[in-house]
């Protein structure tokens, strides 16, 4: 069946779905109808190196006629939607065995000003070192983003998304498999769209596999930022960690649910998720759900947590003892809880250049 | 400001918190180059006027004067109090995650000696100078500011921007509680060098009198209540060593 076919044969999501609860299907669905599935645009993707004149051997990106298939553990109706609108906007970043970068790689999609969509399997192989920054710019009023496809065994891989529209609702799915003994460190920068809703799903099926899933989420006026995030144990000796920061300003709204599920058979899995909201103003509101679903007796750990609240009076006051006026602490401060994330997303440099773009964010929001 | 005006000047100081009085009628002036010290008990009000002197938004001066070189402290924001010269050192220091020492230190030496002091070779140099003082390593820089830190590094640190800051007034609240003799000898060298032949001048508050050994007081002040039930020399701060509080806070008594 096709991904169109298979599309309109589901049925509308249920609201009362841990996915659907806080922001509906209807609300990122790009005209409302749901029965639609309008004609997009293609993005212009473009691959290069963050370090200039370093020439790209052993990693590209290639037009493909099918993507990778989506996880069983996916929502279907998202990814079917997005692989539909996509059409022939179907990618793979091919990336040869052993590869390795000391720099980090910039995989940049830019929307342009249409509605646009995009399948893009990552098809990474064996024993790879590297870092890559997905960089999603433009200012289309929708943008749908499926990444799809596996992590080979033994690869280290720090990958970053970043959420950069100027406005429009961002549709975001991540089908994700991560190999035996592969070290990933999934990290989600957004602050751009008016609307996100992503869907993150993470396959710990081969042993050995190591995953660190990472958001810093800076929301403002009237934005809302809805993630769910998956990570589902199937095989013995995984470990995955979440550790998600949102600050929540002007009258905006962010989401944040969590589902880990520890099958049977996943014995010595180990596995946590921690969402922290920081919020800056009184109309700002954050949800955070995290969720457990344990089935293997023998594991190391699985917990989960969170915590809400404002800019902490007291770090305020330490900071304008030391010269900071109070637009400055609280800016500060509020650099400081994305960062606590931020810096755990990969090497020295890839965090200075994060460090900057989220700076840039800030003064934005400011202005 | 005249040649007689005191760093710090309080009259009559009277606050407290969520209607609670705390301190009842506190004077004391420090002149320019002077270190005092306040001792008293837990609960006697020592912390609470080092939160007043640095503007705590908590505390509510209900009567009197805080001065710094003759300008009105009160009418002032903590980050204003901290640019004229007032410095505080906590007795424990907020830890802030995400926040990198070396910046916290650029950013708050700009903001109070100005940007041309938080940059180029000198600022390295006298960074590395302090650091090396304090026996802190390089590593540190790169640390969260007080995140993780044990009680003696956060002391320490809170020394480092002593000695970078150099500030009219430095406020050092329980710096010496929760080190062992080495960490207090480290610490006091750093206050000596800071205050000592500086021209700057310091309030010291501490419980016992052994920072004092390191650290000589010019004067040393008795807080009981709220109150300064006595005032004297360095040789006042043995004689509580010796003698505890409790005949002081009869004399108090008796003259309540």
């Amino acid at each position: 069946m096709d991904a169109a076919s298979l599309y309109k044969s589901l049925d509308e999501p249920d609201r009362a779905d841990h996915l659907w609860r806080y922001t509906p299907w209807k609300r990122v669905h790009p005209s409302g109808d749901l029965n639609e599935i309008p004609s997009v645009a293609a993005p212009e993707i473009t691959l290069t190196c963050l370090e200039d004149g370093v020439a790209l051997v052993g990693i590209s990106v290639e037009e493909a006629v099918v993507g990778a298939e989506v996880l069983p553990e996916s929502d279907e109706v998202t990814a079917s939607f997005i692989r539909a609108a996509a059409g022939r906007a179907v990618y793979t970043l091919r990336v040869e065995n052993n590869f390795i970068a000391s720099s980090p790689i910039v995989l940049g999609i830019d929307t342009g000003d249409s509605a646009c969509a995009l399948h893009l399997t990552l098809d990474i192989g064996r024993n790879c070192e590297f870092e890559l920054i997905t960089q999603i710019s433009g200012a289309a009023p929708w943008t749908g983003f499926l990444r799809t496809g596996r992590i080979g065994d033994g690869s280290i891989l720090n990958d970053v998304v970043i959420g950069y529209t100027d406005s429009g609702t961002l549709l975001r799915v991540d089908s994700i498999a991560i190999g035996r003994d592969a070290q990933v460190k999934a990290g989600t920068v957004s602050s751009g769209s008016d609307r996100t809703k992503a869907d993150l799903r993470y396959k710990m099926g081969e042993t050995g596999g190591h995953l660190n899933v990472l958001g810093s989420i800076l929301s403002a006026n009237d934005m809302h930022l809805d993630h769910h995030v998956e990570i589902h144990h199937h095989a013995p000796e995984t470990f995955s960690r979440l550790d998600w920061h949102s600050a929540c300003g002007g009258n905006s709204r962010t989401v944040g649910t969590g589902m880990l599920r520890v099958a049977k058979g996943a014995r010595g899995a180990d596995a946590g998720q921690l969402f922290h909201n920081l919020l800056l103003s009184e109309k700002a509101e954050a949800d955070s759900i995290p969720e457990l679903e344990v089935s293997e007796h023998n594991v190391v750990g699985c917990g989960h947590g969170t915590a809400n609240g404002p800019v902490d009076e007291e770090q305020m006051f330490y900071l304008e003892t030391r010269g900071f006026d109070t637009q400055e602490a609280r800016d500060t401060l509020i650099a400081a809880f994305l960062n606590s994330t931020l810096v755990e997303m990969g090497s020295e440099t890839l965090h200075h250049w994060l460090s900057e773009h989220l700076q840039d964010e800030l003064e934005d929001l400011k202005s | 400001m005249t040649s007689d005006t005191p760093v710090l000047g309080i009259s009559e100081l009277h606050a407290g918190i969520d209607d609670t009085p705390i301190l009842r009628g506190i004077d004391l002036n420090i002149p320019p180059g002077e270190i005092h010290a306040i001792m008293g008990r837990n609960g006697s009000g020592k912390t609470t006027a080092a939160n007043i002197i640095m503007g705590h938004p908590d505390f509510e001066v209900t009567k009197g004067s805080v001065e710094l070189d003759g300008e009105d402290l009160l009418e002032m924001e903590p980050w204003e109090r901290a640019r004229a010269g007032v410095f505080l050192s906590f007795q424990y220091p907020q830890a802030v995650p995400g926040l990198q020492v070396g910046n916290f230190l650029r950013k708050s030496v700009a903001a109070i000696r100005g940007e041309e002091e938080a940059k180029g070779a000198e600022f390295r140099k006298k960074l590395k100078d302090a650091m090396t003082q304090l026996d802190i390593d390089r590593s540190f820089l790169g640390r969260y500011v007080n995140d993780g830190f044990s009680g003696g590094e956060k002391k320490r640190f809170e020394i480092l921007q002593l000695l970078l800051i150099q500030p009219k007034l430095a406020i050092l609240d329980e710096t010496d509680s929760g080190l062992d003799i080495d960490g207090i000898r480290t610490v006091a060298k750093g206050i000596n060098n800071a205050v000592r032949g500086t021209g700057s001048s310091a309030l010291i508050i501490t419980h016992y009198s052994r920072i004092l050994e390191h650290v000589q007081p010019d004067k040393v002040h008795v807080l009981i209540k709220g109150q300064i039930v006595k005032s004297g020399g360095p040789e006042l701060a043995l004689e509580l060593e010796e003698r505890g509080y409790e005949w002081l806070e009869k004399e108090a008594e008796g003259l309540a």
